[in-house]
């Protein structure tokens, strides 16, 4: 296709390219040319072309005409494949008081004493909307998309209730209003109040449990009082309790953060106990529990725990009384930290990978190290684009390279996104394009205009 | 001072057990340090055999803590239960023969009052959390939980904290450490729940800076709230019966009821109401005792336990008439205000006037060696061998409700045994060899180093995927 001699084309393009990086996204119209196409769900096209308009896929194939009004970008040598999810992010949330927070401002220990000075995380927000509270910086979001992530799962990162997330593509900058889907799912966890009931894990789960009760009973009253309100006392507009209606009634999905074996365990039973359309998500011990997350959705942190935090105080308990060869032991346990991913998918159970909240840069370097540890490429691939849209309910807009899905791509150079040494090179979010600045002596992305 | 001058002459043995400690006789006795088997990446066997093995103990010497002791006596386990025992068992072909010579077999150590392996013990924010299940916050991985094998302890009572007046519901288990948290509950156990009187609910020696004070500040006010709450529970489920009642005579046409709110904390207690909880009481002084059982008298429920109990032997019979137990301490005495007239009697007085009463450990570490707490109150109150041995088993499984199934070395019971180097209320006793429905959980010759220990665990499990459920 090219007739221009390599070093005079470089030199062209390095003027066409340079400057729109700075600029940010550049919009259009594109075809994208002689790409190695990982599809995820149609095969590998080895020589193919996408062709985007409107933000939207509306050609793919080995053979595919290239409308006039189309900018050409060749892709030679370059692997495409759709944008990553990532299903474990608070991206732009405003961060929780810390512990602590507000003590000591104004008053001082005044004979009132207890609530100006002490913190109020409190965790119990079923009803907060991540979507209305979420600005990404263009600094986060550059940097998460950087490393082929296009589209994050925003939701409080601590807390019972936490409230309902929004996932968002990786726009420059990004607030609710341009979330793919809002709300996701209600968002479920084990930390307790900073004050007040419930503080300890079991208080927490009985919080969960009994709030789960009232939002059903509070379904049934409401659509009493609906039908017919005469002669009936009139529920309570309570939006704590409205948020989890359609949570106890299955329609809208629980994500429940659990990550050590006793955790799944515990989340497990509370979301059979209800009848809950639950998704475990971390399930950094997943390995341990095959039996409990059998059947169930999972989205997996493949933020390692330290070996030693593994099991927990128990754990360090042994390495602080006993002696013992705790450098093997720790390279066991590693060992089975990074074959979680594989342990689940030999099991048969469906998952997403997920960062876990490390650092995007980390994030595919952690993958790698699943796949290092038995997963299969393809299932590894999978579980970052198309099993984590399912889990949000967007499998038909969003996780593979197919016609009519939204244009959210990775270009990778040296290998698929997932292989070993591939560096992001140019990454779609909605049709836009951004630019991945090369480190130097590094090729860019061959352009030409038709 | 007379109880201690009459005690007999064999629990002098803390004496004894001393120069024979010296002694290369006794040294020989004594099974090898355990070697550090887990180290490098040798490979461990797992050391819980399957269930369902035929196991026979024989020619040892049996404390069944219900009929007595049997001299070279033989236990024949069959499916984790106890088939047969006497002198004259035969062993049939293919049964694991455990010898038990020069062995005393008694039945698993329970202790009656346990935080052991938790995430959290108070859930002390509020006044009541009778919806908090203690059951949440276990896990099976605590490594105090093999010590306690190591101890003889095959059974417990998880306890949560006494932080308030109404703590959360109980859990009672088996030890079965290696196995998963599912494993190890007491399936057939009556639930129970935990009470609290005294300076811990009045928070008198731990008040909580810069807050406002939680009610009820005075035992009077501990009172209050008890017949508040359960007031309140007996309405609820007035409440609960009138709607089923009126679901029940629901004719064709008509409008469901509207169920009233199910609340979590008043399930809790409407079931104590009910009898088919267990109150498990922590109490010290008699004024406050007498009070939660005037107050269970009024409203219709049974105090199960009585935990520690310290002034129990002053109101022994008031106690025996009530059908309660009481769960001690060993020696834990004037430690606080309230434990001022705690005594080293205080066990068998109260056990002479009728009352079921146990030896608890209500920690990690005395949860170890509970067989010699419970030498202890031989040697305190002159209470017979086998009544000292019943504190720590048979009347720990009679307060937990769990008498039918283990706590004594009885036919058709769950083959839950310890087995010692020596008698148990020995200083010399060490335990060999642990047992829980058959299987063995604790054997001093394979035991490992604990850090090899949870390196085992987390590779086995890792390999079973499900932990081996059993």
């Amino acid at each position: 296709m090219n007739v221009l001699p390599t070093a005079l084309r470089r030199a062209a393009l390095g003027i066409v390219c340079v400057m729109p990086c700075v600029a940010g996204a550049q919009r259009g119209t594109w075809a994208l040319t002689n790409a190695r196409i990982e599809t995820v769900t149609k095969g590998v096209i080895e020589r193919g072309t996408i062709v985007i308009r409107d933000g939207l896929i509306v050609a793919v194939g080995a053979d595919v005409a290239i409308p006039a009004d189309a900018r050409i970008i060749d892709l030679s040598q370059r692997t495409v494949s759709p944008g990553l999810i990532d299903l474990t992010s608070t991206l732009g949330l405003p961060a929780p008081a810390a512990d602590g927070g507000g003590r000591g401002g104004g008053g001082g220990r005044g004979a009132a004493g207890g609530a100006a000075s002490e913190p109020r995380f409190t965790g119990l927000d079923p009803e907060r909307v991540a979507a209305d509270e979420l600005h990404v910086s263009p600094v986060d979001a550059k940097a998460t998309r950087d490393a082929g992530i296009t589209a994050v799962l925003v939701a409080p990162g601590r807390g019972a209730l936490r409230g309902l997330s929004a996932l968002v593509p990786m726009h420059d900058s990004v607030s609710g209003t341009d979330a793919l889907r809002s709300p996701v799912a209600e968002h479920f966890g084990f930390q307790g109040a900073q004050v007040g009931y419930p503080q300890t894990i079991m208080g927490v789960i009985a919080y969960q449990r009994q709030s789960l009760h009232d939002a059903r009973r509070h379904g049934q009253v409401q659509d009493r009082w609906r039908t017919n309100p005469r002669g009936l006392v009139r529920p309570d507009n309570d939006p704590k309790l409205q948020a989890l209606v359609p949570v106890v009634r299955g329609t809208l999905p629980a994500f429940y953060e659990a990550s050590n074996e006793n955790e799944i365990r515990r989340a497990v039973s509370v979301g059979k106990e209800f009848g809950l359309k639950f998704t475990i998500v971390g399930a950094t011990e997943g390995f341990k529990a095959l039996d409990a997350l059998a059947g169930h959705p999972v989205v997996v942190s493949v933020n390692f725990p330290r070996p030693a935090l593994t099991t927990g105080w128990a754990y360090r308990q042994s390495m602080q009384h006993a002696s013992g060869d705790s450098a093997a032991a720790a390279r066991e346990t590693l060992k089975a930290i990074e074959g979680n991913a594989a342990a689940l998918n030999k099991a048969g159970i469906r998952f997403a990978l997920a960062s876990g909240g490390s650092r995007p840069g980390e994030f595919v370097a952690n993958v790698r190290k699943a796949v290092a540890a038995g997963l299969p490429a393809d299932i590894a691939l999978q579980a970052l684009t198309i099993r984590a849209a399912e889990l949000t309910g967007l499998s038909e807009a969003l996780g593979s390279i197919e016609v009519g899905k939204i244009a959210n791509l990775v270009v990778t150079e040296g290998g698929g996104v997932l292989a070993d040494g591939a560096k992001v090179r140019t990454v779609f979010v909605d049709g836009e394009r951004y630019e991945i600045a090369p480190s130097a002596g590094a090729s860019s992305t061959g352009e030409k205009l038709p | 001072m007379k109880r201690f001058q009459s005690r007999r002459a064999y629990v002098a043995w803390p004496v004894c057990g001393l120069a024979l400690a010296a002694s290369a006789a006794f040294a020989q006795q004594i099974p090898p340090a355990p070697q550090p088997a887990g180290s490098g990446t040798a490979p461990l066997t797992m050391p819980i055999p399957p269930a369902g093995k035929l196991v026979a103990i024989t020619n040892a010497t049996i404390l069944t803590a219900s009929h007595g002791t049997i001299e070279k006596g033989t236990i024949l386990i069959r499916d984790g239960k106890i088939a047969e025992i006497g002198t004259n068992v035969p062993v049939p072909a293919g049964a694991v023969v455990i010898d038990g010579t020069g062995k005393f077999v008694t039945p698993g150590i329970i202790d009656a009052h346990s935080h052991s392996s938790l995430e959290g013990i108070n859930e002390g924010t509020e006044s009541v959390t009778a919806m908090v299940d203690i059951g949440d916050a276990f896990r099976e991985d605590g490594l105090t939980l093999y010590r306690q094998l190591a101890g003889g302890v095959t059974a417990a009572n998880v306890l949560h904290g006494s932080a308030n007046t109404i703590g959360g519901k109980n859990l009672t288990v088996k030890l079965k450490w290696g196995l998963p948290v599912d494993s190890m509950r007491f399936e057939k156990a009556p639930p129970g729940i935990k009470f609290a009187l005294g300076e811990n609910v009045r928070q008198t020696n731990n008040p909580a800076p810069g807050r406002t004070p939680r009610y009820p500040r005075t035992r009077m006010g501990v009172e209050e709230l008890l017949r508040e709450r359960f007031t309140t529970a007996r309405d609820y489920q007035a409440e609960w019966a009138a709607y089923n009642k009126a679901r029940s005579a629901l004719k064709k046409g008509d409008a469901e009821p509207i169920p009233p709110r199910k609340d979590l904390e008043l399930d809790a207690l409407v079931e104590v109401l009910e009898g088919k909880r267990l109150v498990h009481a922590h109490s010290y002084r008699s004024d406050e005792m007498l009070m939660l059982l005037k107050v269970a008298r009024d409203f219709g429920f049974r105090v199960a336990t009585l935990q520690h109990g310290l002034e129990g032997y002053k109101i022994a019979d008031e106690i025996a008439a009530a059908g309660t137990g009481v769960s001690t301490f060993a020696d834990e005495w004037a430690y606080k205000l309230e434990a001022w007239d705690a005594i080293p009697f205080n066990a068998s007085l109260m056990a002479e006037r009728g009352v079921k009463v146990t030896v608890n450990s209500d920690s990690d570490e005395r949860a170890r060696r509970l067989y010699q707490d419970a030498a202890k109150m031989m040697h305190y109150g002159n209470t017979s061998e086998e009544e000292a041995l019943r504190m720590i088993t048979l009347n720990a499984a009679w307060q937990l409700g769990i008498d039918k199934y283990t706590g004594s070395i009885d036919v058709g019971k769950d083959a839950d045994i310890a087995i010692f180097t020596a008698h148990p209320f020995s200083p010399a006793a060490r335990v060999d060899m642990t047992l829980i429905d058959g299987r063995l959980f604790f054997d001093r010759k394979t035991a490992p180093t604990l850090a090899a220990l949870m390196q085992l665990m987390r590779r086995t499990r890792a390999a079973m995927g499900n932990g081996g459920v059993n």
